[in-house]
């Protein structure tokens, strides 16, 4: 039982980041049916980008105090601007021009973004892991038993504050509104007078900037990048995505925290080996439950996508 | 989502990446000219390459030392050197194109790698069918040289041998891996590995005789692959109270943010072991300061120790301006295996350009060469007959050499 609620708490911590991404995918999706498989790298770009930051404020071990709080904030705003900049960029010069073509036109377009924007990376901080200092102090609390370290616990509140605040922006703001009426139909929310080209940028830049935002995160957490990284946070995010039902994004963080403690569940004794297997688990969870429920988990319990 | 209108597109690159693969001819010919090459193939970029570089460096500098020294009949002798590594890893196809590469050049008489085991197992059907001479200056899996998966990679030609290493075995290397760990009075052990050729060989040599030292093996498990979070791995481990953790595979997959996740696992005075996949410097850059307390082995002896080598290390810091690195030496002792075969080729051809068939006979033939780590021959399964393996530590966030061990048998 205490290895089992040790790992939940390992899972959750690990899910918080599939999630953060994951909302990304699922923003972009909801609105122009779109799998943009460049966002994982956007992400990785989002880690570069902090990285640089904190260069550039030569931080270089932890902080303290007001210098803590301000130099994160910087950092993880300064990702977020400069992430979702790319990805308006992106919809811009890639996306909008397709927007009207059939549908695998922009599919294999994302891929090749992705590819571009892996190359970049390489180009820029070489193909070598970088090192990412770990900013934050890390004190480890034991409650019965279970340890659960400040970072974990940055990265679960984080994810959950990030996601009740852009539910609380699509559901209770205008430009919200006017992303739900693009998702529903956007040639009647044009009639209305929406202008459409800027709430789908306005997606593109809200979904990179989470991603931008989970880059700190990650930075943070595993100390290490690498330009390539993203390919494989993406793919689990996506699957994330898909798990919860894509186009909802209470159905993202489900579908990310599912994965995360699923990954981790499967290190429980009673699996002698697990790890190895827990890509195999997570992808046989992703099939079960579209067999049964094919609009994911949470995807057909809401009327509206964004 | 629709899958269906996935289908297609994914089938069509799986074909265009799948005739790639197979383009590339055969070549065979007769040299032409007067120059002779030396392939060589290692990973170069990524995270190999803080430990290739230096590899390839050994490797370069043996062939410039003889071009300048010549070669009988006026023939020239020059590098051709190829990355195998592809996004910053590894990569056996890669591997397997760049020896296409060199078999389809008919003036490559030799070829110097490759740096990893699974790579080496995609080229060694290549080079066997082709009669080119291989010699890898560090590739330890067995299966390469040894038993019924050497007799499957030479399924082409089977009476045919290209495949030479100046290095020693996994089941040497774990077996000095489990002795030093014994010595160093380790005796609870648990067991990771990448999954890959040579990581879950080293793996299973060391968990072997390890427990036939008398030592405990707590468990064993594989990782995957771009595995990026250890905890829950790493959480399960620290329950059982290893001594310490010993990993089979590379830093590129895995072995440096190992190290360093076993710090938020609360295991922090848990040693940490591994053969020579994590003895590059890309492992200190991972592990950073949590690197300290690390343990590898290298197959190959201390290049700064050996007298024989220390007019290497001094040429090669004159050359390339930096310290030598761990496979360096062996690489050097690669090359000059077949620039020796292909002096004598060139002698016994009446001073004319040899063919492949007889360089490769005379790497065959390989023995009491003199080289930087030690005396260098090959045995009638193409491994080396002077097996010497090192201990190395991190202190203080460097390299230092602890002890070394000579596993003639």
């Amino acid at each position: 039982m205490h290895d089992f609620l040790q790992q939940l708490v390992n899972g959750l911590s690990l899910g918080a980041i599939y999630a953060l991404i994951a909302l990304g995918y699922t923003m972009v999706y909801g609105i122009i049916e779109l799998i943009n498989f460049a966002h994982g790298d956007v992400y990785t770009l989002g880690t570069f980008f902090s990285l640089s930051i904190l260069t550039l404020l030569g931080v270089s071990n932890q902080l303290h105090g007001a210098a803590l709080f301000v130099d994160v904030a910087v950092a993880v705003v300064g990702a977020m601007v400069l992430c979702g900049l790319t990805g308006v960029i992106i919809e811009r010069l890639a996306y909008r021009r397709l927007r009207n073509a059939p549908r695998l036109a922009p599919l294999i377009t994302a891929i090749g973004v992705s590819f571009i924007l892996e190359n970049i990376m390489q180009w820029w901080r070489g193909p070598s892991p970088v090192s990412f200092p770990q900013v934050i102090p890390n004190p480890g609390w034991a409650i019965g038993g279970i340890e659960i370290q400040a970072k974990q616990l940055m990265v679960i509140v984080f994810a959950i504050v990030m996601m009740v605040a852009l539910q609380v922006f699509i559901y209770n703001t205008k430009l919200g509104k006017a992303m739900r009426a693009t998702a529903q139909d956007r040639d009647a929310a044009q009639l209305m007078g929406i202008n459409i080209n800027a709430t789908i940028a306005l997606t593109f830049l809200i979904g990179s900037a989470l991603a931008g935002a989970a880059g700190f995160v990650s930075g943070v957490y595993y100390q290490s990048t690498w330009f390539f990284n993203g390919f494989n946070a993406g793919l689990k995010a996506f699957t994330a995505a898909v798990l919860g039902g894509i186009g909802n994004l209470a159905g993202a963080m489900l579908g990310g925290f599912c994965i995360g403690i699923v990954e981790a569940l499967t290190n429980l004794k009673i699996f002698p080996s697990g790890n190895q297997w827990s890509n195999v688990v997570v992808f046989s969870v992703l099939v079960l439950v579209l067999i049964f429920r094919p609009s994911g988990l949470l995807g057909e319990s809401l009327p509206e996508k964004v | 989502m629709d899958f269906a209108s996935l289908r297609r597109p994914i089938a069509g690159v799986a074909l265009i990446v799948a005739l790639a693969a197979c383009s590339g001819g055969t070549g065979g010919g007769t040299p032409s000219g007067n120059t002779i090459k030396i392939g060589i193939d290692l990973p170069v970029s990524g995270a190999d390459a803080s430990i290739g570089v230096t590899t390839q460096n050994g490797a370069v500098m043996a062939i410039e030392q003889a071009e300048k020294k010549g070669l009988p009949g006026g023939l020239h002798l020059q590098a051709d050197a190829l990355d195998d590594a592809v996004q910053g890893v590894h990569s056996p196809q890669q591997g397997a194109s760049n020896t296409r590469t060199f078999i389809s050049d008919d003036n490559v008489l030799g070829m110097i790698g490759p740096f990893n085991s699974n790579v080496a197992k995609a080229e060694i059907p290549l080079t066997n069918e082709a009669g080119l001479v291989q010699v890898s200056p560090s590739n330890t899996n067995d299966g390469l040289t040894i038993g019924p998966d050497a007799a499957s990679l030479r399924r082409s030609n089977p009476t045919v041998n290209s495949y030479f290493r100046v290095c020693t075995i996994d089941s040497r290397q774990g077996a000095a891996g489990a002795q030093f760990a014994r010595k160093l009075k380790f005796s609870r052990a648990y067991i990771l590995d990448d999954n890959e050729t040579y990581g879950l060989g080293l793996a299973n040599v060391f968990e072997a005789d390890f427990k036939k030292l008398g030592g405990t093996v707590l468990g064993h498990d594989h990782i995957t692959k771009n595995q990026q979070d250890f905890k829950a791995l790493l959480t399960k481990i620290a329950a059982t109270h290893p001594d310490v953790i010993f990993f089979g595979g590379t830093t590129s997959n895995g072995g440096g943010l190992i190290r360093k996740q076993m710090f938020d696992a609360g295991m922090n005075n848990v040693a940490y072991m591994g053969g020579d996949g994590i003895s590059d410097p890309e492992f200190l850059t991972v592990a950073g300061t949590t690197a300290d307390g690390s343990y590898y082995t290298v197959a190959a002896p201390n290049a700064q120790k050996l007298p024989s080598a220390q007019q290497f290390v001094k040429d090669y810091q004159a050359r390339w301006n930096s310290p030598v690195g761990p496979y360096s030496a062996s690489a050097y002792a690669a090359a000059q295996a077949i620039i020796a075969a292909i002096d004598k080729a060139i002698r016994q051809n009446g001073n004319k350009m040899p063919t492949r068939a007889q360089v490769l006979k005379n790497v065959a033939a390989t023995s009491g060469l003199q080289t930087p780590i030690g005396t260098v021959g090959f045995d009638k399964y193409g491994d080396s007959t002077n097996p010497i393996l090192s201990l190395w530590t991190i202190r203080g966030g460097k390299a230092d050499f602890v002890n070394q061990l000579n596993l003639k048998t």
